[in-house]
Formats: C-alpha cells, sequence, structure tokens
C-alpha cells in the first residue's frame, strides 16, 4: 500500500500524509476511532430504543410508559449490536466509521481485506476484550491483542477506496 | 720468369757495362727534352684549338647518326641522379607554373579513371568529420524550414507518442502541481480539512506515545520499518 503515485494511479492523499500511508497506527488513533465506533453502537442502541418507545407510544398511547431494559439486555444488545456492526464494516470496507474518521483500516494476513470470519472473529473479540487494544502501546509493532492472535493489523490508510486483493476466506 | 740462361747472357753483354754510365749521362738530357716536348705538345694544342672552327666542324656533324648510336634513355636513367634533378625543379616551380600545368590537365579524364569506391574505402571520415565546423553548417541551414518542408510530422508525433507513457506522465504532472490537493482546497469544506487535522493530530501523538513507551521500556527508537504492516 502505497500514497504516492508509483503504480498506482494519482493519490488523493495529501503529501504530508504519505511517508505514513501503511504504517501500523499507533494507539492514540486506534483509541479515538474506538471511542467513535463506540458512539455509533450507543446511537444505534439509542435510535433502537427510542424507536422501540415509539412503536410502544403507537400502539398504546393512554398507557405509554418509557420501556424498561433490564443491565442484562441491554449489554446484550450493545454486544450484539457492536459485533454486527464491526463485523458488517471490516467486511465489507475493511474500515468502519471510526476508522474512516482517522484514516484507518484493517488488513489481515498478508495484507488482504479481512473476509468474513476473520471479521467476526475479530469483532467478538473486541468487543469482549477492548482493552486488547492497548496492548499497542507495549508491542514493539503496535499489534493489539486481537492483533496477535488473528494475524490482523490496523494500518494508516486515507485512500477512499478499499486495498487491492481478494478476502482471505 | 727470366730463363736463368738469357739473365747470364744479358749480364755478360758488353752494353751491360755501359748501362750506369749511359743513365748517368743521358738521363737529365732525356729528362729535359721530354719536359719542352710537353710543353711544345700543349701550345700545340690550343693553337689548333684557337684555330679550329668548331662551329663548322659541329655544323658537319652528323647528329642523329650519333643520337642512333647512342642509348639515351639507359644514359639518363643509369648516369643521372634523377632524385636531385626533380627536386631542383620541384623547388623553381611557382604558384604560376603549377597553375599553368593544372590549367593543361583534363581533370575529367583523370577523375573517370579513379576508383572512387577505393578511394572513399581508404578515407578516414572520422578525421574529416573532427576537421567539420558543423556549427558553421548548421547555420548555412534553416532546419526549420527544412523540417516542416520533409518531416512527415503526423508520423514523427505518433511514433513519439507511442513510445511515451501518457497515463504516467499525466500522473507525474498531476502528482507535480499536487491536484489533489488543489481540488481539495476548492471543493473541500471545512469538515474535510478538520478530518485532515484530526487525522495527522492522530498521527504525531502515536508517534509521541512510541516514542514515550519506547523510553519507558528502555527500547531503542523503532524505525518506519519496524511498523510497516
Amino acid at each position: 500500500m502505497s500514497g504516492g503515485t508509483a503504480g498506482g494511479g494519482v493519490s488523493p492523499v495529501p503529501r504530508e500524509a504519505r511517508p505514513y500511508q501503511g504504517r501500523r497506527a499507533g494507539l492514540v488513533t486506534r483509541l479515538v476511532a474506538a471511542c467513535i465506533d463506540a458512539a455509533v453502537v450507543g446511537l444505534v442502541l439509542l435510535a433502537g430504543y427510542f424507536g422501540l418507545a415509539a412503536l410502544i407510544f403507537l400502539v398504546d398511547p393512554r398507557g405509554f410508559s418509557m420501556p424498561h431494559a433490564g443491565l442484562v439486555f441491554s449489554l446484550t444488545a450493545a454486544f450484539v449490536a457492536s459485533i454486527v456492526y464491526l463485523t458488517a464494516s471490516w467486511t465489507l470496507s475493511g474500515r468502519t466509521y471510526g476508522d474512516l474518521v482517522m484514516g484507518l483500516r484493517v488488513l489481515g494476513r498478508g495484507e488482504r481485506p479481512l473476509g468474513f470470519t476473520t471479521s467476526a472473529a475479530r469483532a467478538v473479540f473486541v468487543t469482549l476484550v477492548p482493552i486488547g487494544v492497548m496492548w499497542v502501546a507495549l508491542s514493539r509493532d503496535n499489534k493489539s491483542i486481537q492483533d496477535v492472535f488473528l494475524g490482523t493489523a490496523v494500518v494508516y490508510d486515507w485512500q477512499p477506496r478499499g486495498a487491492q486483493g481478494h478476502p482471505q476466506e | 720468369m727470366t730463363n736463368p740462361a738469357t739473365a747470364t747472357m744479358r749480364a755478360l753483354s758488353p752494353l751491360s757495362a755501359l748501362r750506369p754510365v749511359l743513365q748517368t749521362v743521358l738521363g737529365p738530357t732525356v729528362a729535359s727534352v721530354a719536359r719542352t716536348l710537353d710543353r711544345l705538345l700543349d701550345e700545340l694544342i690550343a693553337e689548333v684549338v684557337r684555330r679550329v672552327d668548331l662551329d663548322a666542324a659541329a655544323r658537319r656533324l652528323d647528329i642523329e647518326a650519333v643520337l642512333d648510336r647512342v642509348d639515351l634513355t639507359a644514359t639518363v636513367l643509369y648516369r643521372v641522379d634523377l632524385r636531385t634533378v626533380v627536386r631542383e625543379v620541384l623547388d623553381q616551380l611557382d604558384e604560376r607554373s603549377i597553375a599553368l600545368v593544372v590549367s593543361r590537365v583534363d581533370v575529367d579524364a583523370v577523375a573517370q579513371r579513379l576508383d572512387l569506391d577505393a578511394v572513399a574505402r581508404r578515407l578516414d571520415i572520422d578525421a574529416v568529420a573532427q576537421r567539420l565546423d558543423v556549427e558553421a553548417v548548421l547555420d548555412r541551414l534553416d532546419l526549420t524550414a527544412t523540417v516542416l518542408r520533409r518531416v512527415d510530422l503526423k508520423a514523427v508525433v505518433d511514433a513519439a507518442l507511442a513510445q511515451v507513457d501518457l497515463v504516467g506522465l499525466a500522473e507525474q504532472v498531476i502528482d507535480g502541481v499536487d491536484l489533489p490537493e488543489i481540488i481539495r482546497e476548492s471543493t473541500g469544506s471545512m469538515a474535510s480539512e478538520t478530518v485532515k487535522g484530526v487525522r495527522m493530530q492522530g498521527i504525531g501523538a502515536d508517534e509521541a506515545v512510541g516514542r514515550a513507551m519506547d523510553r519507558l521500556l528502555l527500547r531503542h527508537a523503532r524505525r518506519p520499518d519496524d511498523t510497516n504492516s
């Protein structure tokens, strides 16, 4: 992956960012991206919650009260939403909205785009062990716990289009 | 070799006894007479020469007959130093003489007898070219008009374009003027500039954290290759 023009056409990447293209991203950028993704998941959950409330209101306006979601239900819904969101994002484009904002892309082994299986496994792993991203600070290769176990990598990639190549699976 | 008997007879002859006497008495006289005769003979020859009309004698001489009996060619070849003669002749030639000789030479006939191909093969073209003032030749030529009149410019341009990677050239030009940046500046929104700033700030923060962790863990500073994917 390169930000230059050699063999890849004209690069839309700003010149000052080209030296970093393809290099593994550090902790701060990945944390910011993760926070944005968490916010996205939170907004999805809120949208779902208020959507459910609106549906209940439409069904029984006179007896309406805000629905009460238990802790287990809320956590389960959050996990499921996060896993679905991350899996879909990484499978389709290799990047979540947080990755898009921060110019990151998740790659599999051999710098190939992630397949569905690896995306799903990484989504589950990231959702259950979010603290694993802190290993980036200790890792000499900027690898999180998930990267170490699944062989994935998060790189700077400001290119709007996805990396060329075939999915893993 | 003298016979011993003859030698004995000569020794016993009466003249043998008189020989020393005669030599002593007659020797000086004979020598004086001989000198006188030589002088007279010289004077006689000079007088003869003075009185003889050599021109008349020469007129009576049949020179043709004399020449017919002499092989002049062999005489010249064997008795004349031709090199010296030729050198002297050449030294005495001036430009007018040479011009006169040249004017009488049929150069065209000489050229027809020449094997110009052989001459050309022996010619050192490189040496001739080195002496050639190319700039002066070019100054005398109207190359622009020559090219416009004699060159198929369309074919030249087509051939040149066929050897040029136009796409690569366009990419280099676009990269050189940084066209993507121009497009971003002309059409970009505040949000894209903000995103670019946030990304660059994030990269800077990543490197700062990396350096801090390297110092904290007493690691060597990581090189860019270390974090390449």
